[in-house]
């Protein structure tokens, strides 16, 4: 047997609590500090960085966007909405499905960078722009489907509020006119809120660049010197939005839930979507954080040094609450409805649970609640990168489903059984759908090329306030207040 | 009085040098005015010694919600009436459904005002010697100051006795 | 609006005892107002214009079945659900006949007014239908004809509720009841749909909707609809 039984003494080499704060050091990047312009120079590099599969990326996406989303919505305008599967009386069908699912998916950015600064989750220091840039894009592309889902696309400024000959103005009491000036608000604010912490950033890509990417930085980093007026007003801005952005993400998803909740669709006429909604979304978003940050981590260089293991338990903790959130408020619609709902409602639970669409509603428990539940739990499931990438992205495919639930197989159930109608999406939907993602996917390899994707001076910040500190026999994390 | 204006380098974990080296300029009687501190992350005032900075956007951003608040207002209870149409039993400017659009309208103001603030304040000029050096998004702390030409030398040698690094003249760039 | 004097409350009433379920009416509002024909694979995923419709259903075991037939259209709501949630007001409640219009060149195609009818008396074009010429002879040119993209639905057929109403003020007296009758109305073979103004208390729209045997549909939903159905059962010899 050529096993060397190593002394138990022996092997401890170093003082235990050297070997503790080692494993710290591994584990925390915020107490793993490296010299700044270590930290610049790897996300730098990683930005400038393309290899040949990049760009075979870059080129495949793109034309799928071309092809799947302009050719297929260009051919759907030319023709009319027939070329869709919707139909009487399922007039909403996969468009709008998507129109929520991307609106819930653009939570994301909001939720980190706003909801865990301003509750000091330190933890989300390396990763709010990426998250950040999911909402912005995840913005940009749902937003195309209020256009898109219209019969009339070519007049659809006539929901804008402006002043005309006929003195018309759009009608402030429909939901898709809230829907329209919440969308603009949350665009607007998103983008505004990623540029913000953004400008130091470029100010530091701006000093280690060259070429046109010198003049694009110069220009976007406004001057930015780091002088202490600078930082005042940047902190006092990027604490504004910070509270403020929050009612805004509750309020955008709201109003969409209330699309559905303010009309007389039976089984929508329901006051808990507006929490319903949100918490879904939050869950559908941390997810989609999770996804990309696994896909960043793996195909962008340096980014194991920005995004540990940590990340992705820390998210999927949040992951397994909003899941069990997103359970608390479907029961309490679901029990409510069967118990002492109309006639119309019990019926439109047992579709959802017996009838030739029932699996969309399995996939859509078995994805929200089953499979966060069962694995989540696990602290082992929760550090492994490429398990957290399935597990959300099953959790985004059961949030789709969920969304696909309320929208067409409720509508095509309603009060008048002559009436019913069943739903097949068409391939000019489908592709329209697919092609929504790729323009996302395609967004945000340009923007991983074009910007920073770590809010370095951020890192740094956090870096400089946490410590190991020895407590009796062992060593921890300090955290000093340095605002 | 002749000035120069220098500037020095501090690296980033040497804080409470660069604290120190303030001190030191205020004891061969600089201003206020005449230094400013430029750095790759923030460091609050306190630590540096140095008085409060002033913005004020906070007032602009209320100044804009007030505007997104009147423009809302305008919306929702002067448009229905310009040109009269009854929809569905609902009264022509019902209040819960102006509730929505008030509050949209009242946070997109907050918010986009906020960035002007910010870019208004960012390109109005500042006060405070200019300069840039690329090393400060390396994480330096850079002090820019007027010194008076009689007490530049020995001013000098005192900082660098604390560890800074003076930045040539000629290598300090504008930004 | 013009806010009249006297504002017109239309209103109609179809005996459910009497309707054979023959399609007459279906036709005949589709003659009328010009409604496309969508083929046959369009009308079987349910995509048919048709502003009216008869809704069968079949009651009863074999070999005593029996359909019953009830023409749904658009019931005007006076409180209609599908006027509040149109963004640019292409659904709006007519001051003068009380009606509920449809605006077609107003219309951007949002589709939420048709989620929100409990009726479901609201059609879209999905597409531009052809009509080859000789067949477009046939437009009546008193209506539009609507490009793809716009809801429509049964307007009461308010055109010749206007040519109604316009001939009797050329001729200086009142709209007579009867005057105005509605396509499916006047294709009825067994007559059992009566138009004519609710606000007059002595119309036959009016004594014939106080019937014991009248019901609303879906009135608990409170969208006050404008047409009463009449339906005794077998009691009545129905």
């Amino acid at each position: 047997m050529a096993v060397d039984a190593k002394s138990l003494i022996g092997s401890q080499a170093k003082p235990h609590h050297e070997m503790e704060a080692e494993e710290l050091r591994k584990e925390h990047l915020l107490l793993d500090p490296m010299p700044r312009e270590e930290m610049n120079q790897m996300v730098m590099d990683a930005m400038q960085t393309t290899t040949p599969r990049y760009w075979a990326f870059v080129i495949g996406f793109g034309l799928a966007v071309v092809v799947l989303l302009f050719g297929a919505w260009g051919y759907m305008i030319a023709t009319g909405m027939g070329v869709a599967g919707i139909r009487r009386p399922v007039y909403w069908g996969i468009f709008i499905v998507s129109f929520v699912f991307w609106i819930g998916i653009s939570h994301a950015g909001t939720f980190v960078s706003a909801i865990l600064r301003v509750f000091k989750a330190e933890f989300r220091r390396p990763f709010t722009r990426a998250a950040e840039l999911m909402t912005t894009f995840g913005l940009a592309a749902g937003a195309l489907y209020p256009l898109i889902h219209l019969g009339r696309v070519w007049v659809f400024y006539w929901m804008i509020p402006y002043p005309n000959s006929r003195w018309l103005w759009p009608n402030f009491r429909s939901p898709l006119v809230w829907d329209f000036l919440a969308i603009t608000t949350y665009l607007l604010s998103s983008t505004i809120y990623l540029f913000l912490p953004l400008i130091p950033d470029l100010a530091m890509a701006r000093d280690r660049s060259k070429g046109w990417r010198y003049y694009l930085y110069r220009t976007l980093s406004l001057g930015w010197r780091g002088t202490e007026a600078e930082w005042f007003r940047l902190r006092k801005a990027i604490g504004i939005f910070a509270f403020a952005i929050i009612p805004v993400m509750f309020s955008v998803h709201t109003i969409v839930s209330w699309d559905f909740a303010v009309s007389m669709v039976a089984g929508w006429q329901s006051t808990i979507f507006g929490p319903y909604f949100i918490i879904g979304a939050i869950l559908s978003g941390v997810s989609a954080v999770v996804t990309i940050l696994y896909i960043l981590r793996t195909t962008m260089k340096n980014f194991d040094y920005f995004i540990r293991p940590e990340v992705f338990d820390g998210l999927g903790k949040l992951i397994l609450i909003f899941s069990m959130s997103w359970a608390y408020f479907f029961f309490n619609e679901y029990l409510l409805n069967w118990y002492g709902g109309t006639a119309v409602i019990k019926k439109i639970l047992t579709l959802h649970a017996t009838g030739p669409s029932a699996w969309v509603w399995y996939v859509m428990l078995i994805c929200n609640v089953a499979i966060p539940w069962l694995f989540l739990w696990s602290k082992k499931v929760r550090r492994t990168p490429w398990l957290m990438f399935i597990i959300t992205l099953l959790v985004n495919v059961g949030m789709f489903a969920e969304r696909y639930t309320i929208i067409p197989l409720t509508l095509g159930h309603q009060r008048s059984p002559f009436d019913w109608g069943i739903y097949n999406p068409t391939i000019i939907e489908v592709s329209i759908v697919l092609g929504t993602l790729c323009l996302f996917i395609f967004l945000y390899l340009l923007a991983s090329r074009i910007i920073p994707l770590i809010p370095v001076w951020e890192v740094q910040e956090g870096q400089m306030s946490h410590t190991l500190r020895k407590v009796g026999k062992t060593t921890m994390p300090s955290v000093t207040e340095l605002e | 009085m002749d000035t120069n204006v220098r500037m020095i380098l501090f690296k980033e974990d040497q804080i409470d040098h660069a604290a120190e080296a303030i001190e030191t300029l205020h004891t061969q009687g600089i201003p206020e005015k005449d230094i400013s501190v430029i750095s790759g992350v923030p460091f609050s005032e306190k630590i540096l010694g140095r008085p409060m900075s002033w913005t004020r956007v906070p007032q602009i951003a209320l100044a804009g919600a007030f505007v997104g608040f009147l423009a809302a207002s305008l919306l929702n209870f002067l448009t229905p009436n310009l040109y009269r149409m009854t929809v569905g039993g609902l009264p022509l400017t019902p209040i819960p459904t102006s509730i929505v659009v008030t509050f949209e309208l009242t946070m997109l103001g907050l918010l986009i005002s906020t960035f002007i603030g910010v870019f208004i304040e960012t390109i109005s000029p500042s006060y405070g010697p200019k300069g840039y050096h690329p090393k400060i998004s390396d994480g330096y702390i850079g002090i820019l100051f007027r010194c008076p030409t009689n007490v530049d030398e020995k001013t000098c040698l005192e900082l660098q006795d604390l560890g800074a690094e003076i930045v040539n003249p000629a290598e300090v760039k504008q930004p | 609006m013009a806010e009249n004097q006297n504002n017109e409350k239309w209103g109609m009433v179809i005996d459910l005892d009497i309707c054979t379920g023959c399609q007459a009416c279906v036709t005949a509002c589709s003659m009328e107002n010009n409604i496309h024909f969508v083929g046959e694979d369009e009308m079987a995923y349910g995509r048919g214009l048709q502003w009216m419709r008869i809704r069968r259903y079949w009651e009863g075991e074999y070999p005593e079945v029996k359909p019953t037939h009830e023409p749904m259209l658009c019931q005007q709501c006076g409180n209609a659900p599908c006027e509040s949630v149109c963004p640019v007001f292409a659904s709006v409640h007519s001051e003068q006949e009380q009606i509920n219009l449809q605006v077609y060149n107003r219309c951007i195609g949002t589709r939420y007014c048709a989620n929100n009818c409990p009726y479901l008396a609201r059609t879209f074009n999905w597409f531009d239908y052809e009509l080859p010429s000789p067949m477009n002879a046939y437009l009546n040119p008193d209506v539009s004809v609507r490009s793809r993209g716009v809801m429509e639905k049964c307007t009461f057929c308010v055109q010749r509720i206007v040519k109604g109403r316009q001939k009797a003020s050329a001729e200086g007296r009142e709209i007579q009841d009867g005057e105005v009758t509605p396509a499916c109305a006047q294709a009825c073979p067994t007559e059992s749909i009566t138009f004519g103004r609710l606000d007059d208390p002595e119309s036959r729209v009016s004594r014939l909707a106080r019937n014991d045997r009248g019901f609303r549909e879906l009135e608990e939903l409170g969208t006050e609809p404008r047409v009463t159905y009449l339906k005794g059962g077998m009691s009545y010899g129905g």
